[in-house]
């Protein structure tokens, strides 16, 4: 179980004068998170809520000014690539925008043995690169391209074949379908809700959409202003409402899904 | 934020403290010993006893070892006292000081002619982009006229001004006619470059949409002229203020070429007689300069921005690549000419005195021959093959410094201020004064301000390697800050650096060939171009061809040097080689594609 407690953190900002104090802006006040084995946690919030500044906490890029990350009981802060390759083992990541998160000079092989190379992951390595290019439902004939050679919804889920490969228990997804068209959107949330469905994995989303939230989480976290505001079950959530900054979220949303 | 704060101004610190140090420490690198020269110089009666010899050298310090020395020039140097001359046994500071007042009088004039000249550069492309015309970046060729090196241009200003005119004192510091051609020498190729600088700067912000923005606004050429240049100049104050830390370096070659009892001169002359204080003061006096014109650089900047700079929102002008193949003809027909005379004269024998002395050009000797009989021919094509083999050392050289320093960018930060600061020249100087003058003397200065570049280019292009977006997920991927930089950003940044370092190539040709000129490199009888017109000046009236062979040579080479740079400086994004095929959105480190 990944566990957040108590989470603050502070950005120093540039200051007004050269010889003035820093202007200091609270990103996260306190923040309690919660993720048990195969479950599925949206984390919705506006801009600004600091919804990116903690998924950094928990993903042992960013030290918290307070509070503690942990997995499993077991402590998780940045530190040497050494001391952080068992956690990367078992929670991964998926970027935003994750086709761009792809090096364009690698081959979709090269690409998804990253992590399975410097994470020391043992085993048969390009027989892993085919079993995770075939969870997401790759062709694995697809090993040789380069991202430029791929159509945008096969580069999504390479991305997603690469954080699958390292075999993590749970994934931790930054806007993953923010900015792609509907089509594209609709294939990778697919690949997502199969995974967790068949497989049990975790899921952390990360999102302002709360249309993809619904479709995949059975939990919902509202963040705001670097508090959590609100949480329980989505379906509860999106109907019942009960915290403002929550039905500021839901007007925006122009009709919820069935 | 601090922390980093703090590496780079450490950085800058132990920079500057370092070269203050060497310059302090010049006696002991040197090895020589004074000790009997200035005896002589004092008294000639007094003879040469080993104590004598010995209380001198405890008064200059110089059985203190390094640290001593140091300590002994630095506290004279908190009690005013510049030094004792090895040679006149006198204080060198009065002279010195007087050398400064004269070099300050030229510079000054000098950084007159670059405004207007540079100002003249600039006002058509301000008055096409005022209009609301796409101009394109232009006028290469006769920029790269005034782009000539301070050395060069000298010469040839002393030649048709003094000489053939007759309008202008050829020597000496006698009033405001000697001031007009050493101004002009220093001035035109600084206001070419700046010029050239911000008229490419104001062609690139010109296709900005803010432009398009202010003239459907309605605002008038006047107002759109006035926003353009404040947009332009911030991002260039650095490159200008350094165009102006050349002048240093270029006030050394003029001040030589037409005899001026400035500091330049001084410093060279000094050198040459190995009369280390008045070195060590003449240097510390033209560093003194040098960080003047870069913290008026920067208050400038300051001004400019005003409070954008502190909050770290400027906006960095994006790069165009016109790559176009016009874009190529210059620099292509200067280097078929030298070519063409490399291959020319590369049979002949350049060392052979086999001729009548000044030979007119003819059939049989197609430039002449100098004042020694020797085929000038054969000189400039050897001279061409020694001068640019050394230059491609020294290119490698600075490529591979630069490459390891790049990567380093906040704790390199001093080093490549200091060095991109330092004109050749100078450092020219410091060398022949530690180790004599050679052509590897020479190499050596050379290469130590020229991977500055290098490395400023390899910080900024690897840190924008770093901000893309498949590198920032790659920690949690398992790859580690090395191999991030071995695996990503090296082989991302290194074909662009080893391209610009490339093209740096004839310019370090002709700095090579400017310390020839000044007598701080190759010795003779060696064919090196600026030796060679070093070399033909004497005899400029009565045989020109000995003058015109090697300019002709270092002209085209300047022209080569210049329009190469000018392609330089819009390299290629340092991007892999990426297929777009179309309907994928590729992200480019320019345009950061869905901002979420």
């Amino acid at each position: 179980m990944l566990s957040a407690a108590g989470i603050e953190h502070d950005y120093a900002l540039h200051r007004r004068r050269p010889w003035g104090a820093r202007d200091v802006a609270a990103a996260l006040q306190g923040v309690d998170l919660q993720v048990a084995v195969g479950e599925r946690v949206g984390l919705v919030g506006t801009s600004g809520s600091g919804k990116s500044t903690l998924l950094r906490c928990l993903l042992g890029l960013e030290r918290p000014d307070r509070g503690t990350v942990t997995l499993a009981g077991r402590t998780v802060r940045p530190g040497s690539t050494a001391s952080l390759r068992w956690y990367r083992r078992l929670v991964q990541y998926v970027p935003q925008d994750p086709a761009g998160s792809l090096d364009p000079r690698s081959t979709v092989r090269e690409l998804v043995s990253v992590p399975l190379r410097h994470l020391h992951v043992p085993g048969d390595h390009a027989a892993a690169v085919t079993t995770a290019l075939t969870r997401v439902g790759l062709d694995p004939e697809l090993a040789g391209r380069r991202p430029g050679e791929l159509s945008g919804g096969q580069a999504q889920r390479v991305a997603l074949a690469r954080a699958l490969a390292p075999g993590p228990v749970l994934l931790l997804a930054d806007e993953p379908v923010s900015g792609l068209d509907l089509p594209v959107r609709d294939q990778v949330v697919q690949v997502l809700a199969d995974l967790s469905a068949r497989e049990g994995l975790g899921l952390l989303l990360v999102s302002h959409d709360l249309a993809v939230v619904a479709r995949l989480c059975d939990r919902t976290v509202v963040l705001a202003d670097g508090l959590v505001v609100e949480e329980g079950p989505t379906a509860d959530l999106l109907t019942r409402p009960a915290h403002p900054r929550t039905r500021e979220l839901l007007a925006a949303v122009p009709a919820l899904p069935a | 934020m601090p922390r980093r704060g703090w590496v780079t101004a450490a950085s800058r610190a132990v920079t500057v403290l370092g070269v203050v140090a060497l310059i302090g420490v010049l006696p002991w690198l040197s090895g020589r010993s004074p000790e009997l020269s200035i005896l002589r110089a004092r008294s000639a009666e007094q003879e040469a006893t080993l104590e004598a010899l010995a209380a001198i050298r405890a008064e200059l310090g110089l059985d203190a070892g390094p640290l001593g020395l140091l300590g002994h020039w630095l506290s004279g140097l908190v009690r005013g006292d510049l030094g004792t001359s090895w040679i006149s046994g006198g204080p060198v500071g009065p002279g010195l000081v007087h050398a400064l007042g004269v070099s300050v009088t030229l510079m000054s004039a000098a950084l007159l002619v670059a405004l207007v000249t540079a100002a003249l550069l600039c006002w058509p492309p301000l008055h096409r982009v005022a209009r609301g015309e796409r101009g394109r970046t232009g006028g290469a060729a006769g920029a790269a006229l005034t782009a000539l090196p301070e050395f060069l241009l000298a010469s040839v200003l002393l030649l048709v001004g003094a000489v053939w005119l007759g309008w202008f004192d050829p020597y000496g510091w006698t009033g405001p006619s000697s001031v007009v051609l050493p101004a002009l020498a220093m001035g035109l190729p600084a206001g070419g470059l700046i010029g050239r600088l911000v008229a490419d700067g104001l062609t690139v912000t010109g296709t900005e949409r803010w432009v398009a923005t202010w003239q459907v606004a309605g605002a008038s050429p006047g107002q759109l002229g006035r926003a353009l240049l404040r947009r332009t100049l911030p991002a260039l104050t650095t490159q200008v203020a350094l165009v102006l830390v050349g002048l240093t370096g270029g006030a050394v070659a003029v001040e030589q070429v037409f005899a001026i009892p400035g500091l330049g001169r001084a410093v060279l002359g000094a050198a040459e007689a190995q009369d280390l204080p008045a070195l060590q003061a003449g240097m510390l006096l033209l560093l003194g300069i040098s960080a003047l014109f870069g913290g008026l650089a920067a208050v400038t900047r300051a001004l400019l921005l005003g409070r954008a700079l502190r909050s770290g929102s400027v906006p960095v002008p994006a790069r165009t690549s016109p790559s176009r193949r016009r874009d190529w003809l210059l620099p292509g027909g200067a280097a078929a000419l030298l070519v063409v005379v490399v291959a020319a004269g590369l049979g002949r024998d350049p060392l052979a005195s086999a001729h009548p002395r000044l030979a007119a050009p003819s059939a049989a000797l197609p430039f002449g021959a100098d004042a020694s009989g020797r085929d000038l021919l054969a000189r400039v094509a050897h001279g061409a093959v020694q001068t640019v083999g050394t230059a491609a050392l020294v290119v490698l050289v600075t490529l591979v410094v630069g490459v390891l320093v790049g990567l380093l960018p906040r704790a390199s930060v001093g080093p490549v201020e200091v060095a991109n600061a330092a004109p050749p020249v100078i450092v020219g100087v410091l060398v022949a004064a530690a180790l004599g003058t050679s052509q590897a003397g020479a190499a050596l200065a050379v290469a130590l301000v020229a991977w500055a570049p290098i490395a400023a280019y390899v910080a900024a292009a690897s840190a924008e390697v770093r901000r893309q977006r498949h590198v920032t997920v790659l920690p949690v991927l398992g790859v580690g800050p090395a191999a991030v930089t071995w695996r990503y950003a090296v082989p991302t940044v290194l074909p662009a650096a080893a391209r610009n370092a490339v093209l740096r190539l004839p310019g370090i040709a002709l700095a090579l060939a400017a310390l020839g000129f000044l007598g701080l490199g190759a010795t003779p009888p060696a064919p090196e171009w600026g030796l060679l017109l070093a070399e033909g000046m004497p005899y400029v009236e009565r045989a020109p061809w000995a003058v015109l062979a090697p300019t002709g040579a270092l002209v085209t080479a300047s022209v080569l040097a210049v329009s190469l740079s000018g392609l330089s400086r819009r390299p290629r994004r340092p991007a892999g080689p990426v297929a777009v095929p179309t309907g994928t959105t590729a992200p480019s480190p320019e345009q950061p594609a869905a901002v979420g």
